[in-house]
Formats: structure tokens, sequence, C-alpha cells
């Protein structure tokens, strides 16, 4: 799993919402969004970090998720790296997910609530059952 | 005493004469140039040969005890059946040498670069070969009993049949290296990295492998009973038919292993089983608690009850069918399994490799973790358990999944 930039700092920019921030609203960004502190509203930008201290609640268009927070809503994106929290009524679709079984530490990587998840193609009863 | 002196021996290599049978023992030839020469069934015995250039040189059946070849090079020669005993070769260069049938018993070849040598068939017991760049290198049916080879570097090595019992390889890296039906026993190998070697049908009873790596190596048949395997990683390793009767497992890191007759990962056991599995000392096939439905069958509309820690796999189609799975109960639906429109409560473990789909919702229930691999597919209502179930995707699944909390 990608590992949060705890600096902030990287090659290109990127817009932060530091811890203790609130955000309610539309955020719309070319730059990669890492969230430390917490959105309420719709987020588009090719890519969203949710760091552990970090959530996000409502609809977003991404390409790229990596969330170790909380997040709820709506989830549209390429891809999907999930640990930490996914609250009630939330939806991810995405053509790949991936959520490992556990942390270095031992402790459950992921708690989900009422959610639903799609991703991938849609699995058919036909052509199905193959060996690996 | 020698026969010829240093500048005659030299004069007639330049002269392209051959030094055949030639008696040089203790002759002072270091840092001489003898490319191409011809010393076969030479007498060099205490020869001092240091940094001596004899690329492409013939030393077949040639006597080379005690020789100083410190530093030398002896890239492309050829010393078939050559006797090396106790010779130091520390530092020499014997890249594409030509060693099969030579006898290296108590030579030093620390640091020594063999890359893509040949040594069928010789014998190197209680050689030294630490830190020695061994890749590629060739020592089927070698005789490498009480060997060093700490640290040496031995990538895509062929060690088949190879007697490497007592032999130490702390440390060595032997990614990719065949070692198939070879003697380890007794072998010191800790920390040693065994990644993608086949160790098919080799013996490796009471080695220490601690903290060794054998990440998709394959153990099929291979006997480790009482081996001490603490710490070593055997993640995707095939193990089917290898024994660990008595190992030390403790700290094992394995994510999961194959247990697959054909080594084709067809058949995997996921980490919470494999202690079972490989502490049982027979093929996990046939642990015992363990259900196998095997390709072609088809079961439909059957209730089937599994006990607390049984192992269930499935490669079958399932249709129609309720299971309930017992405390910490693992289900594995392999790559060709199919569950239509089947039921899974109970807080068992299940993976996923094959497909699953559900007709009424919840189609699981209750499950103390679900894990769907990179080839898994799922259509399915999940209902946690009251303390959430451990879910695991791995990129590449296909997903049609709804969860919900467990009922109040």
């Amino acid at each position: 799993m990608a590992e949060l930039n705890p600096t902030g700092a990287n090659s290109g920019k990127q817009t932060l919402i530091e811890e203790g921030t609130q955000f309610r609203g539309s955020l719309t960004s070319s730059c990669p969004v890492v969230v430390r502190g917490r959105i309420e509203g719709d987020v588009e930008t090719p890519s969203l970090t949710v760091s552990d201290t970090g959530a996000v609640h409502g609809r977003v268009k991404v390409g790229t998720v990596v969330s170790s927070g909380e997040i709820a809503g709506e989830f549209d994106a390429t891809s999907v790296q999930l640990s930490g929290k996914v609250n009630d009524d939330t939806v991810i679709r995405a053509k790949t997910l991936e959520i490992k079984l556990s942390s270095p530490d031992g402790k459950m990587e992921i708690v989900f609530g009422n959610a639903k998840l799609a991703v991938g193609d849609e699995p058919s009863r036909q052509g199905e059952g193959k060996g690996r | 005493m020698a026969e010829l002196t240093r500048d005659e021996v030299l004069k007639k290599v330049r002269a392209g004469e051959k030094l055949a049978r030639v008696d040089l023992r203790g002759l002072d030839l270091a840092k001489s140039i003898l490319k191409n020469a011809d010393f076969r069934r030479a007498d060099l015995e205490g020869a001092n040969l240091e940094a001596a250039d004899l690329t492409g040189a013939t030393l077949s059946s040639a006597s080379l005890v005690e020789a100083y070849l410190k530093g030398a090079n002896l890239s492309d020669a050829v010393l078939e059946k050559a006797d090396l005993d106790g010779a130091n070769l520390e530092n020499a260069r014997l890249i594409d040498a030509n060693l099969g049938r030579a006898s290296l018993d108590g030579a030093s070849l620390t640091d020594a670069v063999l890359v893509g040598a040949r040594l069928v068939n010789a014998s190197m017991e209680q050689a030294d070969f630490g830190g020695a760049n061994l890749s590629q290198a060739c020592f089927s049916h070698a005789e490498m009993s009480e060997c060093y080879l700490g640290a040496a570097r031995m990538h895509k090595c062929d060690l088949s049949n190879a007697d490497l019992s007592r032999a130490n390889l702390e440390e060595a890296d032997l990614t990719e290296a065949t070692i198939v039906d070879a003697d380890l026993t007794g072998a010191q190998a800790p920390r040693a990295n065994f990644t993608q070697a086949s160790l098919l049908r080799t013996e490796i009873k009471g080695a220490n492998l601690e903290g060794a790596n054998f990440t998709n190596a394959d153990l099929r048949h291979a006997d480790l009973s009482n081996a001490n395997l603490q710490g070593a990683t055997l993640t995707g390793a095939k193990v089917f038919g290898a024994k660990f009767d008595g190992s030390s497992l403790a700290g094992l890191v394995a994510e999961w292993i194959d247990a697959s007759a054909e080594g084709d990962a067809s058949r995997r056991i996921q980490e919470s089983a494999v202690l079972a599995a490989l502490q049982s000392g027979v093929a996990p096939a046939a642990v015992p608690g363990r259900r196998y439905f095997g390709r072609g069958d088809v079961m439909r509309n059957a209730a089937l009850e599994f006990g607390e820690g049984s192992v269930v796999e499935i490669e079958s189609r399932f249709e129609n069918c309720s299971i309930a799975l017992g405390d910490n109960s693992e289900l594995i639906i392999g790559g060709p399994g199919v569950l239509d429109g089947c039921t899974i409560s109970g807080a068992g473990n299940i993976t996923i490799h094959g497909t699953f789909f559900e007709s009424a919702a919840p189609s699981i229930v209750g499950p103390r973790r679900l894990v769907v691999s990179d080839s898994g597919a799922i259509v399915a209502t999940v209902q946690q358990r009251p303390e959430h179930t451990r879910f695991a995707f791995a990129s590449g699944c296909r997903l049609r999944l709804t969860i919900v909390r467990a009922a109040q």
C-alpha cells in the first residue's frame, strides 16, 4: 500500500487539508488532494490520500484513492487502497480495490459499516470457475 | 625439485610447446602469463601461481595440491580431474572454467569468481567458498559436505544431486537455484535466500534454516524433518508431500502455501491453516480434518456442516447448498470452484480464489474472515459478525458485494 507523505512535501503540488481543518462544500482540484482533517462534500481530483487522522464524507470522483482514515459516501475511482474505516451508507465503485488482511501491528486493517462494493468487471455465471 | 626453471617454462609457453607431464613442483610462477598453456598431467604441487594468467589453460589431471593460486585467472581453463586439494584460490577467477571431477577438498576459494563454471562430480569437501560468486555454476552430483558457502552468491546455481550435508550456507543467495534430489542434511543455512529455488525431493533433515527465505520455492517431497525453520518465510512455497516432522516452526511467515501436487497453486492453504498442515507431517492434501471436493464434481441442494478447526477445500461446482462452518474452520474455494446460489454461515475463515454467486441475501453470515484473491469473484451480501468481519481483497478481484452489520 502506498505510504502517506507525512511532511506533505513531494515533487509536485498538492492540496492539503491539514489536521484540525474542516472543509464543507465542493472541491475540484487538478492536483493530488491529501486529507488529514475532514472534508464533507463533493471532491473531484486525480488522487486522494486520506491519512489516519483524515475523513472524507461525500461524493468523490477520483483516479486513485489511498485511505487509512474514515470514508463515507459515494466513491467512483480507478484504483482504491483501503484501510481504516468505511462508514455506513458507503458505495465504492472501482476498477481495482486492495485491502490487506491486517496491519503490521496486528490490528484489524479495516472496519466496514453497511457498504456496497462494485469492483472490476461484473462477474458472470458464464465462463467462471476456471483453474488458476 | 622442478625439472624446468621459471624462464624455461615461460619460454616454452610463448613458443606454444606443451608442458604435459612435466614436473614443476614448488616452482615460482607468480604473475606469469600462461594463457592457453598445456599443463595436462603436469605436477604443480605447491607451485606459486599467485596472480598468474592461466586463461584458457589446460590443466586436466594436473596436480595442483597445495598450489598457491591466489588472484590467478583461470577463466575458461580446463581443470577436469585436476587435483586442487588444499590449494589456495582466494580471489581467483574461474569464470566458465571446467572443473568436472576435479578434487578441491579443503581448498580455499574465498571471494573467488566461478560464474558459469562447471564442477560436475567434483569433490569439494570442507572447501571454503565464503563470499564467492558461484552464480549459474553447475555443481551437479558434486561432493560438498561440510563446505563453507557463507554469503556465497549462488543465483541460478545447479546443485542437483549434490551432497551438501553439514555444509554452511549462512546468508547465501540461492535464488532460483536448482537443488533437486540434493542432500542438505544437517546443513547450516540461517538467513539463506532460497526464493524460487527448486528443492524437489531434497533431504534437508535437521538443517538450521532459521530466518531463511523460501518464498515461492519448490519443496515438494523434500524432507525437512527436525529442521529449524523458526522465522523462515514460506509464502507461496510448494509443499506437496514435504515432511516437516519435528521441525521447529515458531515465527514462521507464510501468507499461503501451495499444496497442489502439480505445484501450480491450484490448491492453496491460507495463513491460519498453514501450521496445522505442515505440522501434520504428511502431504497437506491428507491433513486430518481436511475435506476436499475435487474438480468435475457437482453437488446440488446439499446441507453440509464442518466442525471447529476443519479445513474444507472446494474445487467442484456447488449449487443451492448450505454450508455451516465451525469456529476457526477454513473454507477455501479453489480456482476452479464455483458456489452458485449457496449460503455460508458460521465463524469460519473464507478464502475465494474461484467464484461465489448468491441467490438470496444475506448469503454469507457471520464469517470471521473473508479473503478474495486476485482470481476470485464474488456476488454476495455479507452479514458481519458482531466483532466485525476481517476483509482482505487482492488487486484484480471482482466484487459485487454488499456488506451489512451484524443483526442486533
